[in-house]
């Protein structure tokens, strides 16, 4: 592997003024051993900044998934490094990383994983729950979070008595209600039609960025990248072009992407 | 994190009581077969039970049971009352006897001989007339469930039913006429022959002629003496076995566990029980965490140790499982409460609850043994995986 070139790394969009939220250095990933082995990421260089939206985005199978989960904490890499907010997951123990990451990264899922037999109060209440936050201040403070997603008059439903554009607000609400430093959002838009996945994506940007966090979004969708300040394209296991603009990236004629 | 454990397990309703139902049927079978178990073993030592008067119980060596008799002289009596430390020795005559129906039909029945002069042994429980009647010639007293269904005597038509012994009515005992002076109550035995008690002289004269009639011998000990010293006493001085009320109970139910089929029959009914209930509960538990398992991986994504997880589980598991186990428990009460005036045999003992409800702790954590099993080895790198 460390015959790899490595990838770019990542330039600052405000040229280093704002600090490195995550940090991957050399990062590299193998599933399976021997003949069977495949390598998911082959040395990942990749800086997101505090208070940037960063979209990583590639063809399938590229790594993206891969390389957000090491970020995330819930896969070990096998090499490299990889910090957040200056802290290294594999230096950390079994029960400090999951600690970590219960209070420094928010989750938002492509297929939302809202549990369906919790009201939409009580789904957006578990993170702070796990954060040791006790029922009554928890489902208080989950309400308040739905109110500003504009989903205060449903708090008691069910997730699947809404539609996949609500379900993915009370996913957002549940990713930022405990406020964390990182938002982590894999395809947030592909379960939506395009002016739902519109609105999500403003909300994220809207809501997610108010508090100087950092947001990764994994996406195919290239009509919400003009929502990203970055975009980092992903091909075979490596991060091999940043740039500022989806024009940049595919040039004029986007469509054709 | 708790309550939503349980809320995920309440709210998804065709699971929940899925499992419920696995435990439910566990806990049924195992605490209903286990109560007719426990119910026959105690009616193999109901006369024991309900002779409640002596302390010791002497025989000869080679009785295995409470209906093994093997008769004594006579004079073994005298040399039991010789022994320091006994209060009072009387004579107990226990036998078969065929009883001959006004309609010339035969029932075999337990006949008791009991002390001529104390009446000791006698039925604690008089429905009617008094134990004393024995005192009258001829005299004889039939229990309950005797009276009333197989010493019952014909109807006045062939349809109707039979009509229950009374007092005054005769019975025709070996050749030998009795007066039926009293009707008494008393446990049931495993023999479902009916009882009938009469003093010891009459029953020697009521029994087939053998050269030796008295069956046991029943002591009472002095104050202060201790029983087992004294019986162990007794067995040097005479060579007779001599047992507490308790000793003779357990050696009768060891002859029954040891000789007959009834445990091993019952043994599998309560192990397919907890077979049957321990596949449906692990099968539905375990698809129930399957189902929760994309949900369970974004909760350990979120920040939830396995530790926890772990706890949910066993809460989810140990909540189903008082559940099912309360609902089966009160199913069987149920059950044994409705037939207590029928023939059926059934005793709910607590050991038998703390063994009922052990077993479906055994159920409910290899239930979630299974379910732990695969969250523990959930990556939660799966909630990216769409």
């Amino acid at each position: 592997m460390s015959s790899l070139a490595p990838s770019p790394a990542a330039p600052a969009p405000t040229a280093g003024q704002r600090a490195v939220a995550v940090r991957c250095r050399r990062v590299i990933k193998n599933y399976g051993v021997g003949n069977a082995t495949v390598r998911a990421l082959r040395g990942v260089e990749l800086d997101v900044h505090e208070g940037e939206l960063l979209m990583l985005v590639g063809p399938s199978g590229c790594g993206k998934t891969t390389l957000i989960s090491v970020i995330a904490g819930v896969l070990d890499r096998d090499e490299g490094e990889c910090t957040v907010f200056g802290k290294d997951f594999s230096a950390l123990s079994s029960n400090e990383r999951t600690r970590f990451r219960g209070q420094t990264i928010g989750f938002v899922f492509q297929s939302f994983n809202l549990i369906p037999t919790l009201t939409i109060a009580e789904n957006v209440s578990v993170p702070l729950l796990l954060n040791g936050v006790s029922r009554g201040p928890a489902l208080k403070k989950a309400k308040e979070m739905l109110a500003v997603v504009g989903l205060g008059d449903r708090v008691n439903e069910a997730p699947n008595r809404l539609s996949g554009g609500q379900q993915q607000r009370v996913a957002i609400s549940r990713a930022l209600v405990h406020d964390p430093k990182l938002i982590v959002c894999d395809e947030p838009t592909s379960a939506l039609d395009h002016e739902t996945g519109h609105k999500v994506m403003e909300l994220l940007r809207g809501v997610a960025m108010s508090g100087n966090r950092s947001l990764i979004v994994v996406t195919h969708d290239n009509r919400i990248f003009d929502f990203a300040d970055r975009i980092a394209h992903m091909d075979d296991g490596v991060v091999d072009k940043i740039v500022g603009s989806a024009k940049e990236l595919y040039g004029p004629n986007m469509a054709a992407k | 994190m708790y309550l939503i454990a349980l809320k995920m397990l309440f709210n998804d309703k065709a699971k929940f009581f899925g499992i419920v139902m696995g435990v439910t049927l566990a806990s049924l079978v195992i605490t209903q077969q286990g109560s007719i178990f426990t119910g026959i073993m105690t009616r193999t030592f109901g006369t024991i039970t309900d002779m409640n008067y002596p302390d010791i119980w002497v025989m000869d060596r080679k009785v295995q049971f409470i209906d093994d008799v093997k008769p004594l002289a006579d004079t073994k009596l005298f040399e039991v009352r010789g022994i320091e430390g006994i209060a009072s020795a009387v004579p107990l005559y226990k036998g078969m006897i065929r009883a001959r129906m006004e309609n010339g039909t035969f029932q075999n029945c337990n006949l008791y001989g009991l002390d001529d002069s104390s009446l000791i042994g006698g039925p604690s429980v008089m429905v009617e007339g008094r134990l004393e009647d024995l005192r009258r010639a001829e005299s004889v007293i039939v229990d309950l469930e005797g009276a009333t269904s197989r010493l019952a005597k014909p109807g006045p038509t062939p349809d109707a039913p039979r009509v229950p012994l009374k007092v005054g009515d005769t019975l025709e005992l070996n050749d030998h006429r009795a007066v039926v002076v009293g009707i008494s109550k008393g446990s049931r035995t495993f023999q479902s022959q009916p009882n009938i008690f009469t003093t010891y002289s009459r029953a020697v004269t009521f029994a087939p002629k053998e050269r030796k009639l008295l069956s046991f011998i029943l002591v009472k000990a002095g104050p202060g003496q201790d029983p087992y010293e004294l019986c162990a006493r007794i067995t040097e001085r005479t060579g007779l076995a001599a047992y507490t009320s308790d000793q003779f109970k357990v050696l009768t139910v060891n002859y029954f566990l040891k000789y007959t089929g009834i445990p091993i029959n019952f043994g599998i009914a309560v192990s397919l029980g907890f077979l049957v209930g321990t596949l449906i509960t692990g099968f539905m538990f375990y698809s129930f965490t399957i189902d929760n398992l994309k949900y369970l991986g974004t909760l350990k994504a979120m920040g939830t140790g396995d530790g926890k997880l772990m706890a949910m589980i066993l809460l989810q598991a140990l909540t189903v499982g008082v559940i099912g186990f309360g609902l089966g428990v009160g199913i069987a009460s149920f059950f044994g409460t409705s037939m207590r005036e029928t023939q059926l045999a059934f005793r709910l003992t607590w050991q038998l609850l703390f063994a009922s409800g052990g077993a479906v702790v055994i159920i409910c954590m290899l239930a979630a043994m299974l379910s732990v099993r695969k969250v523990i080895a959930l990556e939660p790198a799966v909630v990216f995986k769409g």
